[in-house]
């Protein structure tokens, strides 16, 4: 049984009379451990499909099945829950907390998952650690670079324990060295920690690091490979 | 499950507060202007509170100290149409000061009158009190303003006649162009039915202290009043006062029973009724209604203030919210429950508040000290004070701080600002994850 089960998905849209076909008709399995990406053009359904795999916005149609969880049929409360103890989020940009330090925000998911404050303070700057942010893990976002920035947003998600990390073009305001460094750290802990994790890109050396390329167009799936890596990490 | 529940927030509430603390000094313009606004607010509710405070305490001196005392005993016949001969004998006055002998008691005795002097003449009323026992009781000998407050005999003349020094009030003083020393013909039907009629001497004029008292007022002694009225077996009123006004109720009640007691024994005669014991509050109705509409007003224009002031802090959160749109979104994504994210914002306005509470009570506090010792005056302009509904009040306006008034408005405050930053919280409950993405 796979980890991710998408069945027939699609999204519409209705932009005054005429309709948008975010997504049509997707078809997807992704296994455990899996290091993926999802590709395409701008405006290719890739967000959309993200936020539907992470409960964040209902299909259409069709069915997405988590962990053997039908998450197309929760509400709004057991998605939320869902989310906190299931699904890692990395975003574009702005992912923490600006009154928070590094650790703090590792720490916050933690909290909500109600963990014990040993518990949390220690796998925080362990993951801290495994991200390369050691040194700095008391200082606000604001006082980060946003490659930095992005690494706390890794540690936050990893420290919370989930079965699936998502990210939407993680790297997408980073330079191309802070982007593929980022991308290692994600590959390497995604082997490390057994996770898996979706991403989407639109930066070619972004996605030459991924196993599984998923390239959309217009809402379909139109190609599916997996890759043979031409790096090995680096860190 | 419940408890579960119960817990899970219990758990959770100290990151909400710490988060909600340090997110109100992000912007900390805005914080300090928003608390301005209320700390404005409740300066200025506390400075009302505190002057009208002063004022309606004014009122309860003037009726409790000035003229009232705390409880008067009269007849009814007395209380209904100034019956002259509904008097209390004077042995009431003798068991009652043995039996309460923790309270001040001071008889009085009045009457109708036409006064002249050289060309002028007025009617007068004429108000008899025991100088030493009005003392214990009232204020109302100490606010001499010219001469010397004197009842005695002011001369013995030849024929055997005695001439007794009076006091009059300000306004007919002026009206009659009197002074002190000058002399006053008093014109009076006698209790016998007689005209009474005697020569008085002007030892001192008071200042105005109860309009009626002012415009007609003379001043005698019981015994000048004796000479004059052919009145000898009574007294028309006592006034009484309490060291400690709180035990009201429960003195004038015992007083009630007390004299039931005695008129089993020194019986009174039909015509002049019964003795009726009344506390202030029922003598002077206008100025317990005051005090209620004081108390109502407070509330009224706290209410007002604060809830001007908090309009301030709706703008604040709605700025705050607006602005957080992504940072909430990305909270509901990584798995925050929208009532915990509602109930930080609600901490955030709660904080806020309860900065202005603190620095709106310590600057309203100093002010209102000010206010308490120094007052407004309005000396140069009214130098006897100004006369309202009956009462007249001191040329200087002083504020009484009420700690409670002060507590009060503080929670009212914290109230109507978490009611104002509910409406734009609901704006949290329809935001979407969705859209940080
Ligand atoms: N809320 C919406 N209302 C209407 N149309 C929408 C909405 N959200 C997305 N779309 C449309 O759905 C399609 C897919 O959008 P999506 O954001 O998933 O693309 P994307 O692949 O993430 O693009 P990009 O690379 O620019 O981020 C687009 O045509 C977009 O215009
Ligand atoms: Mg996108």
């Amino acid at each position: 049984m796979a980890l991710l089960t998408l069945q027939g998905i699609s999204k519409h849209y209705l932009q005054g009379e005429l309709q948008v076909n975010a997504l049509s008709d997707i078809n997807l399995n992704v296994e455990e451990g899996e290091f993926a990406a999802l590709v395409g053009p701008s405006g290719s359904g890739k967000t959309t499909l993200l936020n539907i795999i992470g409960g964040l916005d209902a299909p259409t149609q069709g069915l997405t099945q988590l962990n053997n969880t039908d998450i197309t049929g929760l509400s709004e409360a057991e998605l939320s829950d869902f989310r906190l103890f299931q699904l890692g989020f990395i975003f574009q940009a702005y992912n923490l907390v600006p009154v928070l330090s590094a650790l703090e925000n590792v720490e916050l998911v933690m909290v909500l998952q109600g963990r014990h404050a040993n518990e949390r303070r220690e796998r925080a700057e362990h993951y801290l650690q495994l991200v390369g942010l050691q040194d700095i893990m008391q200082r606000r976002p604001s006082a980060l670079s946003g490659g930095q920035q992005q690494r706390v947003a890794v540690a936050r998600a990893l420290a919370a324990g989930p079965r699936l990390v998502l990210a939407d073009e993680p790297t997408a305001n980073l330079d191309s060295e802070n982007a593929t460094a980022l991308l290692d750290i994600m590959h390497r802990l995604s082997h490390e920690e057994k996770t898996t994790f979706i991403f989407s890109t639109h930066d070619p050396r972004v996605m030459e690091r991924a196993e599984r390329i998923i390239t959309l167009h217009d809402g379909k799936i139109v190609s599916d490979e997996c890759h043979q890596r031409h790096h090995e990490p680096t860190i | 499950m419940s408890a579960l529940h119960a817990l899970a927030v219990f758990n959770r509430l100290p990151i909400l507060l710490f988060m909600a603390w340090r997110n109100i000094w992000r912007n900390p313009v805005r914080s300090a202007l928003t608390i301005s606004a209320l700390a404005g607010g409740l300066v200025m509710v506390i400075l009302y509170s505190t002057l009208l405070e002063g004022m309606t305490r004014q009122m309860v001196k003037f009726a409790t100290e000035i003229s009232t005392g705390h409880i008067q005993v009269q007849r009814q016949a007395f209380i209904d149409d100034q019956d002259l001969y509904a008097t209390l004998p004077w042995s009431y006055l003798q068991t009652l000061e043995q039996q309460f002998p923790n309270i001040h008691i001071t008889p009085r005795l009045y009457s109708a009158a036409l006064a002249s002097a050289e060309n002028t003449s007025t009617g007068v009323l004429i108000k008899a009190v025991d100088a030493q026992r009005e003392a214990a009781v009232t204020q109302m000998l100490s606010h001499v303003r010219r001469g010397e407050l004197n009842l005695a005999v002011a001369e013995t003349l030849d024929d055997g006649l005695i001439r007794y020094n009076v006091v009059i009030g300000a306004q007919l003083a002026k009206n009659m162009n009197l002074e002190p020393g000058s002399e006053l013909v008093l014109v009076t039907q006698a209790a016998d039915g007689s005209i009474g009629n005697a020569l008085y001497r002007i030892a001192a004029i008071l200042k105005p202290l109860e309009p009626s008292f002012d415009r007609m007022g003379v001043l005698m002694s019981i015994e000048a009043y004796q000479q004059l009225m052919y009145l000898q077996d009574g007294f028309h009123e006592l006034s009484i006062k309490l060291d400690d006004a709180t035990s009201l109720e429960d003195v004038q009640a015992a007083l009630d029973t007390k004299l039931k007691l005695i008129m089993t024994s020194q019986s009174l005669d039909a015509l002049g009724g019964v003795p009726v014991v009344r506390n202030w509050r029922q003598i002077t109705p206008a100025i317990a209604d005051m005090l209620e509409l004081s108390k109502t007003m407070n509330f009224i224009i706290g209410f007002i203030v604060v809830g001007l002031a908090s309009m301030g802090m709706l703008n604040t959160m709605l700025m705050a919210i607006h602005e957080r749109r992504h940072e909430f979104g990305v909270l509901l994504a990584v798995g925050m429950k929208r009532r915990w994210l509602l109930l930080m914002v609600l901490f955030e306005s709660f904080f806020l508040a309860l900065v202005s509470a603190f620095v709106g009570s310590f600057i309203g506090i100093i002010f209102a000290a000010y206010f308490e010792d120094h007052g407004i005056d309005f000396s140069a302009s009214m130098p006897d004070g100004y006369d309202w509904a009956g009462m007249v009040f001191e040329p200087v306006m002083k504020g009484y701080l009420e700690p409670a008034h002060v507590v009060n408005a503080c929670v009212l405050m914290i109230f109507v600002t978490l009611f104002a930053s509910l409406i734009p919280s609901w704006r949290i409950a329809r935001l979407k994850p969705v859209e940080v993405m």
